[in-house]
Protein backbone atom coordinates (compact mmCIF):
# COMPACT_ATOMS: atom_id res chain seq x y z
CA UNK A 1 0.00 0.00 0.00
CA UNK A 2 3.23 1.74 -0.56
CA UNK A 3 2.39 5.19 -2.03
CA UNK A 4 4.47 7.76 -3.52
CA UNK A 5 5.63 10.59 -1.33
CA UNK A 6 3.52 13.73 -2.01
CA UNK A 7 6.20 16.37 -2.59
CA UNK A 8 3.61 18.83 -1.12
CA UNK A 9 5.09 17.29 2.15
CA UNK A 10 8.00 17.10 3.53
CA UNK A 11 10.37 14.53 5.65
CA UNK A 12 12.98 14.13 7.45
CA UNK A 13 15.36 16.80 9.06
CA UNK A 14 13.84 19.22 6.61
CA UNK A 15 10.59 18.84 8.45
CA UNK A 16 11.69 19.20 11.50
CA UNK A 17 13.62 22.43 10.48
CA UNK A 18 11.11 24.23 8.01
CA UNK A 19 7.56 23.67 10.09
CA UNK A 20 5.70 26.54 8.80
CA UNK A 21 4.37 28.44 11.74
CA UNK A 22 1.02 27.44 13.36
CA UNK A 23 1.62 24.04 11.88
CA UNK A 24 3.04 20.80 13.89
CA UNK A 25 4.96 17.23 12.96
CA UNK A 26 5.51 14.23 14.52
CA UNK A 27 8.45 12.49 15.64
CA UNK A 28 9.05 9.23 15.80
CA UNK A 29 11.34 6.46 15.81
CA UNK A 30 13.09 5.59 12.67
CA UNK A 31 12.52 1.98 11.24
CA UNK A 32 16.22 1.93 11.47
CA UNK A 33 16.42 3.03 15.25
CA UNK A 34 19.65 1.74 17.11
CA UNK A 35 22.90 2.67 18.42
CA UNK A 36 24.39 3.42 15.13
CA UNK A 37 28.03 2.75 16.64
CA UNK A 38 29.70 3.52 13.24
CA UNK A 39 27.85 7.35 13.65
CA UNK A 40 30.00 9.99 14.59
CA UNK A 41 29.35 13.57 15.33
CA UNK A 42 32.55 15.55 14.65
CA UNK A 43 31.98 19.40 15.73
CA UNK A 44 34.81 21.76 13.37
CA UNK A 45 35.33 24.92 13.31
CA UNK A 46 33.52 26.49 9.96
CA UNK A 47 37.35 27.75 8.26
CA UNK A 48 37.98 24.01 8.14
CA UNK A 49 35.04 23.46 6.26
CA UNK A 50 36.15 23.65 2.70
CA UNK A 51 39.15 21.24 4.02
CA UNK A 52 36.77 18.82 4.74
CA UNK A 53 34.93 19.16 1.41
CA UNK A 54 38.16 19.35 -0.64
CA UNK A 55 39.08 15.84 1.30
CA UNK A 56 42.17 17.60 2.53
CA UNK A 57 41.77 16.31 6.21
CA UNK A 58 42.96 13.16 7.48
CA UNK A 59 43.09 11.33 11.46
CA UNK A 60 46.75 9.81 12.08
CA UNK A 61 47.70 7.71 14.71
CA UNK A 62 48.89 4.43 15.93
CA UNK A 63 46.52 1.75 17.51
CA UNK A 64 47.68 2.40 20.86
CA UNK A 65 47.97 6.40 20.37
CA UNK A 66 44.64 9.08 20.34
CA UNK A 67 44.03 9.88 16.73
CA UNK A 68 44.54 13.35 15.77
CA UNK A 69 43.47 15.36 12.87
CA UNK A 70 45.26 16.44 10.53
CA UNK A 71 44.92 19.36 7.88
CA UNK A 72 47.30 20.42 5.27
CA UNK A 73 48.97 22.79 8.13
CA UNK A 74 47.66 21.88 11.09
CA UNK A 75 47.10 19.13 13.86
CA UNK A 76 44.31 18.82 16.43
CA UNK A 77 43.72 16.77 19.09
CA UNK A 78 40.27 15.01 19.10
CA UNK A 79 38.45 15.04 22.85
CA UNK A 80 34.82 12.83 23.20
CA UNK A 81 32.56 15.24 24.75
CA UNK A 82 29.51 13.26 26.22
CA UNK A 83 26.13 14.63 27.27
CA UNK A 84 23.32 13.64 29.37
CA UNK A 85 20.93 15.03 27.51
CA UNK A 86 18.93 13.24 24.56
CA UNK A 87 20.60 14.24 21.52
CA UNK A 88 18.06 13.02 18.86
CA UNK A 89 19.57 12.55 14.95
CA UNK A 90 17.45 13.14 12.31
CA UNK A 91 18.47 12.24 9.04
CA UNK A 92 16.81 13.88 5.62
CA UNK A 93 14.45 11.78 3.88
CA UNK A 94 16.49 10.31 1.07
CA UNK A 95 19.39 8.76 3.63
CA UNK A 96 18.64 5.77 5.35
CA UNK A 97 15.49 5.61 3.75
CA UNK A 98 13.22 2.47 3.55
CA UNK A 99 10.37 1.58 2.21
CA UNK A 100 8.03 1.68 5.09
CA UNK A 101 4.14 1.12 5.11
CA UNK A 102 3.86 2.55 8.61
CA UNK A 103 4.49 6.07 6.95
CA UNK A 104 1.85 8.39 5.90
CA UNK A 105 2.84 9.73 2.38
CA UNK A 106 0.36 12.54 3.06
CA UNK A 107 2.03 14.31 6.00
CA UNK A 108 5.09 15.91 7.15
CA UNK A 109 6.75 13.34 9.52
CA UNK A 110 10.28 12.79 10.43
CA UNK A 111 12.20 10.38 12.52
CA UNK A 112 15.32 9.68 14.81
CA UNK A 113 17.82 7.12 13.92
CA UNK A 114 19.46 7.77 16.98
CA UNK A 115 20.32 8.72 19.94
CA UNK A 116 23.77 10.40 20.26
CA UNK A 117 26.19 9.94 23.43
CA UNK A 118 27.99 12.95 22.34
CA UNK A 119 30.00 14.65 20.26
CA UNK A 120 34.35 15.12 18.98
CA UNK A 121 35.58 18.04 19.58
CA UNK A 122 39.12 19.09 18.22
CA UNK A 123 42.11 21.28 20.07
CA UNK A 124 44.88 22.45 18.25
CA UNK A 125 47.98 20.91 19.32
CA UNK A 126 51.47 20.95 18.56
CA UNK A 127 52.17 18.19 16.00
CA UNK A 128 54.19 14.89 17.71
CA UNK A 129 57.42 15.24 16.12
CA UNK A 130 59.68 13.95 18.97
CA UNK A 131 58.70 10.45 17.41
CA UNK A 132 59.54 11.72 13.71
CA UNK A 133 63.25 12.13 15.57
CA UNK A 134 63.02 9.22 17.41
CA UNK A 135 62.44 6.91 14.12
CA UNK A 136 64.82 8.64 11.57
CA UNK A 137 67.74 8.20 14.62
CA UNK A 138 66.76 4.93 14.32
CA UNK A 139 68.95 4.18 10.98
CA UNK A 140 71.18 7.52 10.22
CA UNK A 141 73.13 7.59 6.88
CA UNK A 142 76.68 6.69 7.44
CA UNK A 143 79.79 6.88 5.40
CA UNK A 144 80.46 2.94 5.29
CA UNK A 145 76.85 2.43 4.08
CA UNK A 146 76.31 0.02 0.94
CA UNK A 147 74.08 1.31 -1.37
CA UNK A 148 70.86 -0.88 -1.88
CA UNK A 149 71.12 -2.84 1.15
CA UNK A 150 68.28 -1.55 3.49
CA UNK A 151 67.24 -2.62 6.52
CA UNK A 152 64.77 -1.80 9.04
CA UNK A 153 64.73 1.65 10.33
CA UNK A 154 63.64 3.27 6.86
CA UNK A 155 60.72 5.17 6.59
CA UNK A 156 59.09 6.66 3.29
CA UNK A 157 56.84 9.66 3.39
CA UNK A 158 53.92 7.38 3.62
CA UNK A 159 54.96 5.59 6.55
CA UNK A 160 55.94 8.94 8.28
CA UNK A 161 52.00 10.39 7.94
CA UNK A 162 50.99 7.08 8.78
CA UNK A 163 53.38 7.10 12.28
CA UNK A 164 53.92 10.21 13.17
CA UNK A 165 51.21 12.64 14.26
CA UNK A 166 51.56 15.88 12.37
CA UNK A 167 50.35 17.87 9.28
CA UNK A 168 52.13 17.59 5.87
CA UNK A 169 53.28 21.17 6.49
CA UNK A 170 54.41 20.63 9.50
CA UNK A 171 55.95 17.00 8.99
CA UNK A 172 57.77 18.73 5.92
CA UNK A 173 58.78 21.60 8.34
CA UNK A 174 60.47 19.29 11.06
CA UNK A 175 62.18 16.96 8.60
CA UNK A 176 64.07 20.63 7.27
CA UNK A 177 64.93 21.18 11.05
CA UNK A 178 66.34 17.85 11.46
CA UNK A 179 68.48 18.47 8.05
CA UNK A 180 66.75 15.25 6.99
CA UNK A 181 67.58 14.22 3.25
CA UNK A 182 65.10 12.03 0.93
CA UNK A 183 67.43 9.33 -0.19
CA UNK A 184 66.05 6.62 -2.51
CA UNK A 185 62.68 7.38 -1.02
CA UNK A 186 63.40 6.63 2.24
CA UNK A 187 63.81 9.76 4.57
CA UNK A 188 67.16 10.25 6.69
CA UNK A 189 69.67 11.65 9.25
CA UNK A 190 72.74 11.69 7.82
CA UNK A 191 75.13 10.84 10.45
CA UNK A 192 77.27 13.75 12.24
CA UNK A 193 80.37 12.02 11.31
CA UNK A 194 79.32 11.93 7.38
CA UNK A 195 77.96 15.22 7.26
CA UNK A 196 81.62 16.42 8.95
CA UNK A 197 83.81 14.43 6.58
CA UNK A 198 82.05 16.20 3.25
CA UNK A 199 81.84 19.66 4.59
CA UNK A 200 85.40 19.37 5.50
CA UNK A 201 86.07 18.02 1.74
CA UNK A 202 83.93 20.82 0.53
CA UNK A 203 85.68 23.43 2.01
CA UNK A 204 89.23 21.67 1.01
CA UNK A 205 88.12 21.33 -2.72
CA UNK A 206 87.17 25.36 -2.49
CA UNK A 207 90.90 26.19 -1.49
CA UNK A 208 92.23 24.20 -4.01
CA UNK A 209 90.06 25.43 -6.12
CA UNK A 210 90.39 28.71 -4.92
CA UNK A 211 86.98 29.52 -4.91
CA UNK A 212 85.24 31.61 -2.72
CA UNK A 213 82.95 30.57 -0.01
CA UNK A 214 80.58 33.40 -0.37
CA UNK A 215 80.24 32.39 -4.41
CA UNK A 216 80.32 28.53 -5.05
CA UNK A 217 78.84 27.12 -8.12
CA UNK A 218 76.74 24.49 -7.71
CA UNK A 219 77.13 22.49 -10.29
CA UNK A 220 81.25 22.68 -10.17
CA UNK A 221 80.69 21.67 -6.17
CA UNK A 222 78.64 18.96 -6.91
CA UNK A 223 80.84 17.66 -9.33
CA UNK A 224 84.04 17.91 -7.17
CA UNK A 225 82.14 15.81 -4.12
CA UNK A 226 81.44 13.16 -6.48
CA UNK A 227 84.54 12.77 -7.98
CA UNK A 228 84.91 12.18 -3.80
CA UNK A 229 83.23 9.66 -4.04
CA UNK A 230 80.20 11.33 -2.42
CA UNK A 231 76.60 10.46 -4.05
CA UNK A 232 75.05 13.82 -5.48
CA UNK A 233 71.71 14.03 -3.54
CA UNK A 234 74.26 13.96 -0.12
CA UNK A 235 76.61 16.50 -1.84
CA UNK A 236 73.57 18.64 -2.67
CA UNK A 237 72.20 18.31 0.85
CA UNK A 238 75.41 19.75 2.35
CA UNK A 239 75.08 22.80 0.62
CA UNK A 240 71.26 23.25 1.73
CA UNK A 241 72.57 22.57 5.23
CA UNK A 242 75.53 24.69 5.39
CA UNK A 243 74.40 27.23 2.91
CA UNK A 244 71.90 28.91 1.40
CA UNK A 245 71.77 30.31 -2.47
CA UNK A 246 72.64 33.43 -3.34
CA UNK A 247 71.33 35.84 -6.00
CA UNK A 248 72.43 33.28 -8.62
CA UNK A 249 70.67 30.95 -10.21
CA UNK A 250 73.28 28.38 -9.01
CA UNK A 251 75.63 30.12 -6.77
CA UNK A 252 75.93 29.21 -3.11
CA UNK A 253 77.50 30.84 -0.34
CA UNK A 254 78.11 28.66 3.43
CA UNK A 255 76.54 30.56 6.36
CA UNK A 256 79.03 31.58 8.37
CA UNK A 257 77.26 30.95 11.76
CA UNK A 258 75.76 27.27 10.49
CA UNK A 259 79.63 26.47 9.65
CA UNK A 260 81.04 27.57 13.00
CA UNK A 261 78.61 25.77 14.84
CA UNK A 262 79.26 22.70 13.16
CA UNK A 263 83.12 22.62 14.09
CA UNK A 264 82.12 24.45 17.64
CA UNK A 265 79.74 21.12 18.06
CA UNK A 266 82.37 18.34 16.66
CA UNK A 267 84.90 19.92 19.06
CA UNK A 268 83.15 19.51 22.30
CA UNK A 269 81.90 15.87 21.24
CA UNK A 270 85.44 14.63 21.33
CA UNK A 271 86.85 16.84 24.21
CA UNK A 272 83.54 16.99 26.04
CA UNK A 273 83.75 19.43 28.72
CA UNK A 274 86.39 22.39 27.77
CA UNK A 275 88.07 25.51 29.10
CA UNK A 276 86.84 28.40 27.76
CA UNK A 277 90.16 29.73 26.24
CA UNK A 278 90.81 26.36 25.01
CA UNK A 279 87.95 25.50 23.47
CA UNK A 280 88.09 29.20 22.23
CA UNK A 281 91.55 28.94 20.56
CA UNK A 282 90.58 25.83 19.26
CA UNK A 283 87.43 26.54 17.65
CA UNK A 284 88.75 29.58 15.92
CA UNK A 285 91.28 27.13 14.56
CA UNK A 286 88.82 25.04 13.19
CA UNK A 287 87.19 26.94 11.17
CA UNK A 288 87.81 27.98 7.22
CA UNK A 289 89.67 30.80 6.94
CA UNK A 290 87.51 34.26 6.76
CA UNK A 291 85.34 33.11 9.22
CA UNK A 292 85.18 34.27 12.44
CA UNK A 293 84.34 32.74 15.75
CA UNK A 294 82.19 34.38 18.09
CA UNK A 295 80.28 33.12 21.30
CA UNK A 296 77.35 34.20 20.29
CA UNK A 297 76.91 31.96 17.69
CA UNK A 298 76.39 29.32 20.16
CA UNK A 299 73.25 30.22 22.10
CA UNK A 300 71.13 27.33 22.67
CA UNK A 301 74.19 25.05 21.42
CA UNK A 302 76.26 25.00 24.66
CA UNK A 303 76.22 26.23 28.67
CA UNK A 304 78.93 27.50 30.50
CA UNK A 305 79.95 26.57 34.15
CA UNK A 306 81.85 28.50 36.32
CA UNK A 307 83.83 26.30 38.82
CA UNK A 308 85.94 28.91 40.55
CA UNK A 309 87.60 31.39 38.51
CA UNK A 310 87.35 29.07 35.83
CA UNK A 311 84.47 28.85 32.61
CA UNK A 312 83.94 25.95 31.27
CA UNK A 313 81.77 24.89 28.00
CA UNK A 314 80.06 22.30 27.28
CA UNK A 315 77.50 21.28 24.51
CA UNK A 316 73.98 20.60 25.17
CA UNK A 317 72.18 21.40 22.19
CA UNK A 318 68.49 22.49 21.86
CA UNK A 319 68.24 20.35 18.98
CA UNK A 320 68.73 16.98 21.21
CA UNK A 321 65.87 18.11 23.53
CA UNK A 322 62.40 16.87 23.37
CA UNK A 323 59.98 19.09 21.68
CA UNK A 324 56.65 18.75 23.97
CA UNK A 325 57.27 21.17 26.74
CA UNK A 326 56.30 19.24 29.71
CA UNK A 327 59.42 16.39 28.88
CA UNK A 328 61.48 20.11 27.89
CA UNK A 329 61.49 21.56 31.21
CA UNK A 330 62.28 18.35 33.17
CA UNK A 331 65.26 18.01 30.52
CA UNK A 332 65.83 21.61 31.59
CA UNK A 333 65.76 21.90 35.48
CA UNK A 334 67.25 17.90 35.21
CA UNK A 335 70.73 20.02 33.84
CA UNK A 336 70.18 22.85 36.10
CA UNK A 337 68.10 23.60 39.14
CA UNK A 338 68.10 27.82 38.07
CA UNK A 339 68.42 29.04 34.64
CA UNK A 340 68.88 32.93 33.88
CA UNK A 341 66.64 34.56 31.68
CA UNK A 342 69.64 34.99 29.17
CA UNK A 343 70.70 31.52 29.58
CA UNK A 344 67.38 29.46 29.40
CA UNK A 345 65.51 31.80 26.37
CA UNK A 346 67.82 29.92 23.86
CA UNK A 347 66.43 26.65 25.37
CA UNK A 348 62.78 27.35 25.00
CA UNK A 349 62.06 29.74 22.11
CA UNK A 350 61.14 26.92 19.55
CA UNK A 351 58.52 25.23 21.71
CA UNK A 352 55.30 25.89 20.67
CA UNK A 353 52.13 25.16 22.18
CA UNK A 354 48.26 26.29 20.27
CA UNK A 355 46.70 28.76 22.49
CA UNK A 356 49.70 29.39 24.98
CA UNK A 357 52.28 32.22 25.08
CA UNK A 358 55.87 31.88 25.98
CA UNK A 359 54.66 33.71 29.46
CA UNK A 360 52.12 31.48 29.73
CA UNK A 361 54.56 28.34 29.16
CA UNK A 362 57.30 29.66 31.43
CA UNK A 363 54.11 30.52 34.09
CA UNK A 364 53.17 26.90 33.38
CA UNK A 365 56.29 24.93 34.30
CA UNK A 366 58.81 27.41 36.04
CA UNK A 367 58.57 29.08 39.10
CA UNK A 368 59.81 32.56 38.63
CA UNK A 369 62.10 34.46 41.64
CA UNK A 370 63.44 37.81 41.64
CA UNK A 371 65.61 38.56 44.64
CA UNK A 372 65.28 42.20 44.39
CA UNK A 373 63.51 44.26 42.13
CA UNK A 374 66.36 45.15 39.60
CA UNK A 375 67.88 42.04 39.44
CA UNK A 376 67.73 39.10 36.84
CA UNK A 377 65.19 36.84 37.54
CA UNK A 378 65.57 33.11 38.24
CA UNK A 379 63.80 30.29 37.02
CA UNK A 380 62.83 26.78 38.75
CA UNK A 381 61.11 24.38 38.22
CA UNK A 382 57.50 23.77 39.58
CA UNK B 1 48.14 4.34 10.35
CA UNK B 2 45.89 7.90 8.03
CA UNK B 3 42.56 7.77 7.84
CA UNK B 4 41.41 10.41 5.02
CA UNK B 5 38.45 11.57 5.10
CA UNK B 6 35.85 11.14 2.33
CA UNK B 7 33.36 13.63 1.72
CA UNK B 8 31.50 13.45 -1.71
CA UNK B 9 28.63 16.30 -0.94
CA UNK B 10 30.58 18.45 -2.79
CA UNK B 11 30.61 22.09 -2.34
CA UNK B 12 28.54 23.36 0.17
CA UNK B 13 26.20 20.83 -0.56
CA UNK B 14 26.52 18.62 2.21
CA UNK B 15 22.93 16.96 3.44
CA UNK B 16 21.63 18.75 6.33
CA UNK B 17 20.89 16.78 9.19
CA UNK B 18 18.65 17.97 12.30
CA UNK B 19 18.81 17.52 16.20
CA UNK B 20 16.28 17.55 18.20
CA UNK B 21 17.86 17.76 21.93
CA UNK B 22 16.39 17.48 25.27
CA UNK B 23 16.98 17.09 28.81
CA UNK B 24 16.66 14.06 30.48
CA UNK B 25 15.45 10.23 29.08
CA UNK B 26 12.85 9.78 26.80
CA UNK B 27 11.51 6.05 27.97
CA UNK B 28 9.14 3.68 25.82
CA UNK B 29 7.26 1.24 28.11
CA UNK B 30 8.50 -2.01 28.20
CA UNK B 31 5.19 -3.23 26.55
CA UNK B 32 6.90 -1.35 23.02
CA UNK B 33 10.36 -1.76 24.08
CA UNK B 34 10.72 -4.20 21.17
CA UNK B 35 8.37 -2.71 18.54
CA UNK B 36 9.99 0.57 18.19
CA UNK B 37 9.98 0.82 14.29
CA UNK B 38 7.87 4.00 13.83
CA UNK B 39 6.83 4.41 17.04
CA UNK B 40 5.72 8.00 17.53
CA UNK B 41 7.71 9.64 20.64
CA UNK B 42 5.88 13.48 20.36
CA UNK B 43 4.63 15.97 18.56
CA UNK B 44 7.09 18.86 18.05
CA UNK B 45 4.95 22.64 17.47
CA UNK B 46 5.54 25.55 16.10
CA UNK B 47 2.94 27.79 17.43
CA UNK B 48 3.84 31.03 15.71
CA UNK B 49 6.11 32.43 13.20
CA UNK B 50 8.81 32.97 16.01
CA UNK B 51 11.42 30.09 16.16
CA UNK B 52 10.05 28.58 19.59
CA UNK B 53 8.68 25.50 19.58
CA UNK B 54 7.37 22.62 22.01
CA UNK B 55 7.54 19.19 22.05
CA UNK B 56 4.86 16.93 23.57
CA UNK B 57 5.64 13.94 24.61
CA UNK B 58 3.01 11.63 26.67
CA UNK B 59 1.71 13.77 28.77
CA UNK B 60 4.74 16.43 29.05
CA UNK B 61 5.15 19.12 27.11
CA UNK B 62 8.43 21.07 26.79
CA UNK B 63 9.14 24.26 25.24
CA UNK B 64 12.54 25.32 23.48
CA UNK B 65 14.08 27.26 20.21
CA UNK B 66 15.68 26.64 17.79
CA UNK B 67 19.18 27.62 18.01
CA UNK B 68 21.99 27.46 15.33
CA UNK B 69 25.31 25.68 16.11
CA UNK B 70 28.28 27.44 17.32
CA UNK B 71 29.97 25.06 15.43
CA UNK B 72 29.09 23.17 12.94
CA UNK B 73 28.17 19.13 13.36
CA UNK B 74 29.64 16.81 10.95
CA UNK B 75 27.95 13.58 10.86
CA UNK B 76 30.58 10.82 9.72
CA UNK B 77 29.97 7.03 8.75
CA UNK B 78 32.90 5.07 9.64
CA UNK B 79 33.50 2.06 7.62
CA UNK B 80 35.40 -0.58 8.24
CA UNK B 81 37.00 -2.43 4.99
CA UNK B 82 38.57 -5.82 5.71
CA UNK B 83 41.21 -6.75 4.19
CA UNK B 84 42.24 -10.19 2.91
CA UNK B 85 46.04 -9.73 3.14
CA UNK B 86 46.38 -9.25 6.67
CA UNK B 87 47.12 -13.11 7.67
CA UNK B 88 47.60 -12.63 11.55
CA UNK B 89 43.86 -10.95 11.86
CA UNK B 90 41.82 -11.02 14.92
CA UNK B 91 38.32 -10.46 14.37
CA UNK B 92 37.49 -10.06 17.86
CA UNK B 93 36.57 -6.70 17.78
CA UNK B 94 35.37 -4.39 15.00
CA UNK B 95 36.09 -1.11 16.76
CA UNK B 96 39.26 -2.39 16.84
CA UNK B 97 41.35 -0.25 14.56
CA UNK B 98 44.39 -2.92 14.01
CA UNK B 99 43.14 -5.16 11.32
CA UNK B 100 41.37 -4.09 9.02
CA UNK B 101 41.33 -0.60 7.05
CA UNK B 102 38.73 2.10 8.23
CA UNK B 103 37.16 4.86 6.48
CA UNK B 104 35.68 8.04 7.37
CA UNK B 105 32.99 9.69 5.11
CA UNK B 106 31.39 12.97 6.10
CA UNK B 107 27.24 12.14 4.97
CA UNK B 108 25.94 15.11 6.45
CA UNK B 109 26.68 18.47 8.66
CA UNK B 110 24.42 19.68 11.46
CA UNK B 111 24.15 23.53 11.75
CA UNK B 112 20.78 23.99 13.74
CA UNK B 113 19.02 21.84 16.39
CA UNK B 114 15.73 22.51 18.24
CA UNK B 115 16.87 22.65 22.14
CA UNK B 116 14.45 21.98 24.72
CA UNK B 117 16.67 22.92 28.00
CA UNK B 118 13.35 23.53 30.44
CA UNK B 119 11.92 20.56 32.58
CA UNK B 120 8.44 19.62 31.52
CA UNK B 121 5.56 20.74 31.93
CA UNK B 122 2.36 18.14 32.43
CA UNK B 123 -0.29 18.57 30.77
CA UNK B 124 -3.64 18.02 32.04
CA UNK B 125 -5.79 16.48 29.67
CA UNK B 126 -3.75 12.72 28.83
CA UNK B 127 -3.42 11.87 25.82
CA UNK B 128 -2.72 8.14 25.24
CA UNK B 129 0.63 7.64 24.41
CA UNK B 130 3.42 4.40 24.41
CA UNK B 131 5.78 6.53 25.28
CA UNK B 132 6.54 8.66 28.36
CA UNK B 133 8.99 11.11 29.40
CA UNK B 134 11.05 10.71 32.55
CA UNK B 135 13.31 13.33 33.89
CA UNK B 136 16.84 12.80 35.29
CA UNK B 137 15.11 14.84 38.63
CA UNK B 138 12.90 13.05 40.76
CA UNK B 139 10.61 15.82 41.16
CA UNK B 140 8.81 15.69 37.78
CA UNK B 141 9.00 11.76 37.14
CA UNK B 142 5.76 11.43 37.32
CA UNK B 143 4.73 7.91 37.66
CA UNK B 144 2.79 6.77 34.63
CA UNK B 145 2.41 3.43 35.25
CA UNK B 146 -1.28 2.61 34.29
CA UNK B 147 -1.85 2.19 29.97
Amino acid sequence: MTEKTDSRFTKGADAVLSIPPNSSIPIAYHPLFGPHNDLLLLELDEKLLPDVINQRVSLRGQSDEDAVLCTQSKTYAIKFVGTSNSVFLVPPSDQFSVNEEGEDPESNAASVLKVAPGTMELVEVAPRIDKLKLLLSENTYKFDEVNEIYDSGLYQWDDLTDRVQASDEELRSALRVLSAVEINGYWRIIDQKYMDRILSMLINNSLLNDWSLNALNEDEVVESLVKDGFSRVIAHHCLEVYGSKTNGESVWGLDEKRVCVHFARGILSSFGKMKMESFMEEWARKVPGGMVVSFEMLEGEVLVEKLGIQSWVYGFSVSSLPSDPANRFSRLFQERSKWDWKDLHPYIRDLSVPGLTSDGLLLKYTRRTQPTANSEPVFTAR
Amino acid sequence: MEIKLKCSCGEASCPEWAIIELQGVVEVQPAFQERLRNLQIGILCRPSSQENYTFTVGYHELSGSKIPMKKPLLVLKKKIIKSDMEIDQKDDDDDDLNSSRVELEVIGIIRQRILFKTRPKALITKPQSPVKKKKATASVAIVEKQT
